[in-house]
């Protein structure tokens, strides 16, 4: 018989035990898989998102929440501005793009973005440029009639079920101002796919307050310089007025970044802790197990098994556990960092699924063996310095 | 950290930052000095051309959130109250980091840029017209450091 032989009767032996703890040790390896899956793909989520405008004008006020509303669709909206001072940024010859943005309310949860058909101009420096697949943009100029014309992202369109030629509203003030969609964009993987773009005169007109108001109002416009050196001095520019803050968006991502290391930094504890329970229990397993074969042990040496195979085989059958729930652990971690993903995206976090095999995997699945080899160390020093006589003297 | 290890291991290839006294260090005093009025720059900075070499400053991220593009600047671009004005083409350096960088961003950090120099009017169609570029760039940040025109 060998070694694998009798490490594979002793793992049947103690099947439910066997399976627990392999279960244990795929539990801890899971969350280590998942949370680094899920905070990798919540790190990627937020760079695919990104906008490829340098700055945000807003209202004075947070600049994460400026960027987080206006980019990602998430907070509430700052305070507005005048639709003049889009008027002014659009003419200052640094500024190679400006647009204006208007954050609305929402239908079925889908917010409603109002802007100029500048959002969807095709500029060489755009990464992601929303383009409609089927139908067209809407046509009201700022300045024009509204037309209550909608364009809708991909998840809106799937999502509420609406196509072109559709009207729909929420809401009973809203009866009067029923919107029509007039297209659907293609998938950007951006927060473009969970907005309805409508323009900003069918906005205004929709708004009771706008309606009467004589300034229009804006959230934000984003703005593209025409020389990339003259970002600070632009951002500088509009933060020191009294009513404008600027906000680079990609500084503000990094600090958000900033802080989900933090988190991370948090996690690697709680992971460290939960290493340190599974190698404990996979410990107290093979050591009562060892104890309890203390007699097969000593009939194995008598039989002339040497006292390096008895180590061997304990730590094989350590291994061999640490092994299946590590490779457990790494399916498991991978369908949790699926399913959590898919959440986060359903409520419109920014999120990818990283699932791309690399070195996480394989580096994951060696230090679940090199734990499950520390842990049956001292058991297989026990089943080493098992004495044949003392153990056989009661048979 | 080490989750932030493995997240770097798992998906970001990377390279560590080397040091070592050959590489020539360029200051934005340099830079200045080299602009001429035609475009043109001088061609004592158009020596150091497909050359490394290493610059300090500070980041102002001017491209996507990986950092895989930013412009580095001699002054921190973020106060409203205080410094100078960070302004034009000779107070700026287009970087281009190596695979992307893995790096704890702080505005008000000095940063140090080790890559391959370029230097003279260029267009590039994502990121406009720049005068001095870093490609290949490696950053780590420069600990003590601090920033003088002159």
């Amino acid at each position: 018989m060998t070694p694998v032989t009798v490490v594979w009767r002793y793992l049947q032996g103690r099947f439910v035990t066997s399976v627990l703890t392999v279960v244990s040790v795929g539990l801890g390896v899971s969350l280590v898989i998942a949370s680094v899956l899920l905070t990798r793909g919540i790190k990627e989520g937020f760079i695919a998102g990104a906008t490829d405008y340098n700055l945000i004008v807003g209202a004075k006020g947070s600049p994460t929440q400026l960027v987080l509303n206006v980019v990602f669709r998430m907070d509430a909206p700052t305070p507005n501005i005048p639709f003049s001072a889009y008027e002014e940024i659009r003419h200052d010859p640094r500024v190679e793009a400006a647009v204006p943005v208007a954050m609305g309310d929402a239908y079925q949860g889908f917010r409603y973005v109002a802007t100029t058909e500048a959002y969807f101009a095709p500029f060489s420096w755009r990464r992601h440029v929303p383009a409609v697949s089927t139908g067209r943009l809407f046509r009201s100029e700022p300045s024009g009639k509204p037309d209550y014309e909608a364009v809708l992202g991909v998840d809106v369109a799937r999502r509420t079920g609406l196509k072109a030629a559709d009207r729909f509203f929420e809401g009973e003030e809203m009866a009067a101002y029923p919107l029509t969609v007039v297209g659907v964009l293609r998938r950007t993987g951006t927060a473009d796919d969970r907005a309805i773009f409508i323009s900003l005169a069918s906005y205004w007109e929709m708004n009771e307050i706008s309606r009467q108001a004589t300034v229009k109002p804006l959230t934000a416009v984003l703005v593209r310089p025409r020389r990339l050196s003259d970002l600070t001095a632009l951002h500088r520019g509009w933060n020191v007025a009294p009513d404008l803050q600027a906000a680079l968006p990609t500084a503000v991502l990094l600090n958000v970044f900033n802080l989900l290391g933090l988190v991370e930094d948090v996690l690697v504890v709680v992971l460290a802790v939960v290493a340190i329970v599974v190698g404990l229990y996979l410990f107290v397993t093979m050591y009562s197990a060892t104890l309890e074969r203390r007699r097969e042990i000593a009939t194995m040496r008598a039989l002339g098994a040497r006292r390096v195979t008895v180590l061997g085989i304990v730590l094989l059958e350590s291994c061999a556990i640490a092994s299946l729930g590590g490779l457990a652990g790494i399916l498991g971690g991978h369908g949790l960092a699926y399913v959590g993903a898919s959440l986060l995206a359903a409520r419109g976090g920014p999120v990818t699924h990283a699932l791309a095999l690399g070195a996480l995997q394989p580096l994951t699945l060696g230090a679940a063996i090199a734990l499950g080899t520390l842990a049956g160390l001292l058991p297989a020093v026990l089943a080493y310095r098992t004495e044949v006589a003392e153990n056989l003297a009661a048979l | 950290m080490t989750l932030a290890l493995l997240v770097a291991l798992s998906g970001l290839p990377m390279r560590g930052p080397a040091r070592g006294d050959e590489v020539p260090r360029l200051t934005f005093a340099q830079l200045g000095d080299s602009m001429r009025a035609n475009l043109g720059v001088t061609q004592s900075i158009m020596a150091y051309n497909g050359r490394e070499i290493e610059i300090q400053g500070f980041i102002i991220p001017a491209g996507p959130p990986d950092l895989s593009f930013f412009l580095l600047s001699r002054v921190s671009g973020t106060g409203n109250y205080c410094c100078e004005l960070p302004s034009g083409q000779d107070e700026t350096v287009y970087v281009y980091t190596a695979r992307g960088v893995s790096l704890r961003y702080d505005p008000i950090r000095v940063y140090r840029i080790r890559g391959v120099f370029e230097a003279g009017h260029h267009v590039d169609r994502s990121h406009g017209v720049s005068f001095f570029r870093v490609r290949d760039a490696r950053v780590e940040e420069a600990v003590g450091a601090r920033i003088f025109k002159q």
